[in-house]
């Protein structure tokens, strides 16, 4: 446990009888993390405790070495946008942003100054001092992301942030969390829409029935999941040529044409094995090679093994 | 964090400020609050139609009306309209916020749950304070008004503005006593209105208990406040008077005690809004 790292150490929560999350052990280094599981999983419940909107039934969490049972210092470094779509009544965008800082201590004049850069920066300086009762569900997305940066944190906690945007909304917000997380912050951010985890991710926490199933980088936790043969596509212009060579390597156990005659894919149970021997057959072949590709190095593959239909597989 | 590191007393007095400050504003001036402003129009229509029904030769001689606003304060001001409007406020301060789901904003923000739980507490008491305190003042000027010139007199003398400010601190330490006890109430159940008329029950029957346990009520201390002695009824039990110094004290104890608790509820406090 250390003062740079977020640690969930064996932290169970039950409601009642009923299961939140169960001992739950990972540690998040900085960047941006996706964290992944179906509904009800255990995301949302994971994100409360290491905030401290809710309490560990047993286990320890640190958030860069603050408990979250002491709020005061906790949400100096943390900022956190959750779920609930609800507000507090009457506000505007701009009163609901300066509360908050205030709360943090910042005079009017600061709040104030602030206020304007935040809304800017989330694109809500025309509505700021309109109701958010009245804001559609993309601008109430927008308004609590900006209360949960307005302090400029050091760790972001974002539950499914992403929900409500339109397509051009999502890419300027995804830019953003980027651009955090660049600088050396902790962005955790839950989606079910895994396509937008993996575009966004340096690593993933897989969550399933309330346990981590996986954690790390996209390529480890692929890389652990022996159970399912590597998925492979190599686009070229001679596939069967490749297909009929390559399903002669005793651990490729399928070799399938794709997408039009324009590429092959290829599944092996030794990806360790299999790529020096593929450079080698590219080379003496003469087929000229566009790409070669991971088919299956991705959060929706990945997740689908784990969690999905392939689930169990690893 | 640009701005904004002052840590402890200065910081927690300035947090405290902010959360009272949007309490006053949502207890006095949004919708939350009509359930008071019906409250305490009650007791105003009541001086009005007294008022209007008065006869002739009552109008000329306001001998009487020290008593019966003295009793109109005690059985209907204190007991049922500071009782109920501060149930109403109170069990809002945190019941509410939970029940529109927004109270995880506050516990998202860097304010130790003690300072979220004064913050709030103060801003209920000032509300309440204002909003009850101004209705005892124009309730008892509508006592006296239709008095005329007697009245008026009997009003501005020293002892009658003595009087009206006896009342008005009577109510503002009703509204802290009963505030931290609502407070409390909306911390630990569900549906604060239970305890809130259990509670009411045992005020009622305060002056038929015997004395040690009429110490376990608030009434009791409020009652040794109020400027003019008002009968309790033939069967109640008469008790030895509390110097006003004690009840004060005891008042601002029970007040500072049960907030107290709610102080320490609110550090485990959690955020299950779909359990609610």
């Amino acid at each position: 446990m250390t003062a740079g790292t977020i640690s969930v150490s064996n932290v169970s929560k039950f409601y009642g009888e009923v299961l939140g999350v169960n001992r739950v052990t990972v540690d998040i280094q900085p960047g941006l993390t996706g964290l992944v599981g179906p509904n009800g999983s255990g995301k949302s419940t994971l994100m409360h405790l290491l905030c401290g909107l809710l309490r560990p039934t047993r286990g320890s969490i640190s958030v860069l070495g603050v408990s979250p049972d002491q709020p005061e210092e906790l949400f100096r470094t943390v900022g956190y946008c959750t779920q609930y779509d609800s507000f507090p009544n009457g506000s505007t965008g701009s009163s609901f942003l300066n509360h908050t800082l205030a709360l943090h201590g910042l005079d009017r004049a600061q709040a104030d100054r602030r206020t304007r850069e935040i809304l800017d920066r989330v694109g809500l300086t025309e509505a700021g001092n309109r109701r958010i009762a009245g804001y559609s569900k993309g601008m109430r997305q927008r308004i609590k992301l900006a209360q949960a940066i307005c302090h400029d944190p050091q760790v972001l906690i974002l539950d499914e942030p992403l929900n409500g945007l339109d397509p051009m909304g999502r890419a300027e917000m995804i830019d953003l969390f980027k651009e955090l997380a660049r600088g050396g912050r902790h962005v955790i951010v839950s989606s079910h829409i895994l396509h937008e985890v993996d575009l966004i991710s340096d690593g993933v926490i897989m969550i399933h029935g309330g346990s981590v199933v996986a954690e790390g980088s996209i390529r480890a936790v692929r890389g652990e999941i022996t159970a399912q043969p590597l998925q492979i596509l190599v686009r070229c212009d001679q596939p069967h040529a490749i297909a009929a060579r390559a399903f002669a390597m005793p651990h490729v156990v399928e070799a399938r044409i794709v997408d039009g005659a324009t590429g092959v894919l290829l599944r092996t149970t030794n990806a360790a094995a299999f790529f020096p021997e593929l450079g080698r057959l590219i080379l003496s072949s003469g087929v000229e090679v566009e790409t070669v590709t991971p088919a299956d190095e991705s959060v929706h593959a990945v997740y689908d093994y784990l969690i999905g239909e392939g689930g169990g597989g690893r | 964090m640009t701005g904004g590191n002052s840590h402890g007393w200065p910081l927690w007095r300035r947090q405290i400020t902010v959360l009272a400050v949007q309490e006053i504003g949502r207890s006095v001036f949004s919708r939350r609050a009509l359930p008071v402003y019906l409250l305490a129009a009650m007791p105003i229509a009541l001086a009005l139609l007294r008022s209007i029904f008065m006869s002739e030769s009552e109008r000329a001689h306001p001998t009487h009306t020290t008593t019966e606003f003295a009793q109109v304060f005690h059985f209907f001001l204190l007991r049922f309209i500071v009782f109920f409007s501060a149930a109403v406020l109170f069990v809002k301060l945190f019941r509410g916020e939970i029940l529109e789901r927004s109270l995880h904003y506050h516990l998202l923000a860097p304010v130790r749950r003690e300072v979220l739980a004064v913050g709030k507490y103060l801003g209920g008491v000032v509300a309440s304070a204002s909003i009850l305190g101004a209705t005892v003042v124009v309730t008892i000027v509508l006592f006296y008004l239709p008095h005329g010139r007697a009245g008026l007199s009997a009003l501005t003398s020293a002892s009658g503005l003595a009087e009206v400010a006896a009342y008005v601190a009577t109510t503002v330490l009703a509204c802290a006593a009963y505030g931290s006890l609502f407070l409390l109430a909306g911390l630990f159940f569900k549906n604060p209105m239970v305890p809130a008329v259990l509670f009411l029950g045992w005020e009622v029957l305060t002056p038929f208990l015997p004395g040690f346990l009429k110490v376990l009520s608030v009434v009791h201390y409020l009652g040794s406040l109020e400027p003019v002695p008002i009968s309790q009824g033939p069967f109640a039990l008469l008790a030895q008077p509390i110097p006003e110094w004690l009840a004060v004290a005891a008042l601002v104890a029970i007040s500072g005690g049960l907030l107290a608790i709610g102080a320490w509820k609110t550090r485990g406090l959690e955020v299950t809004y779909s359990a609610e």
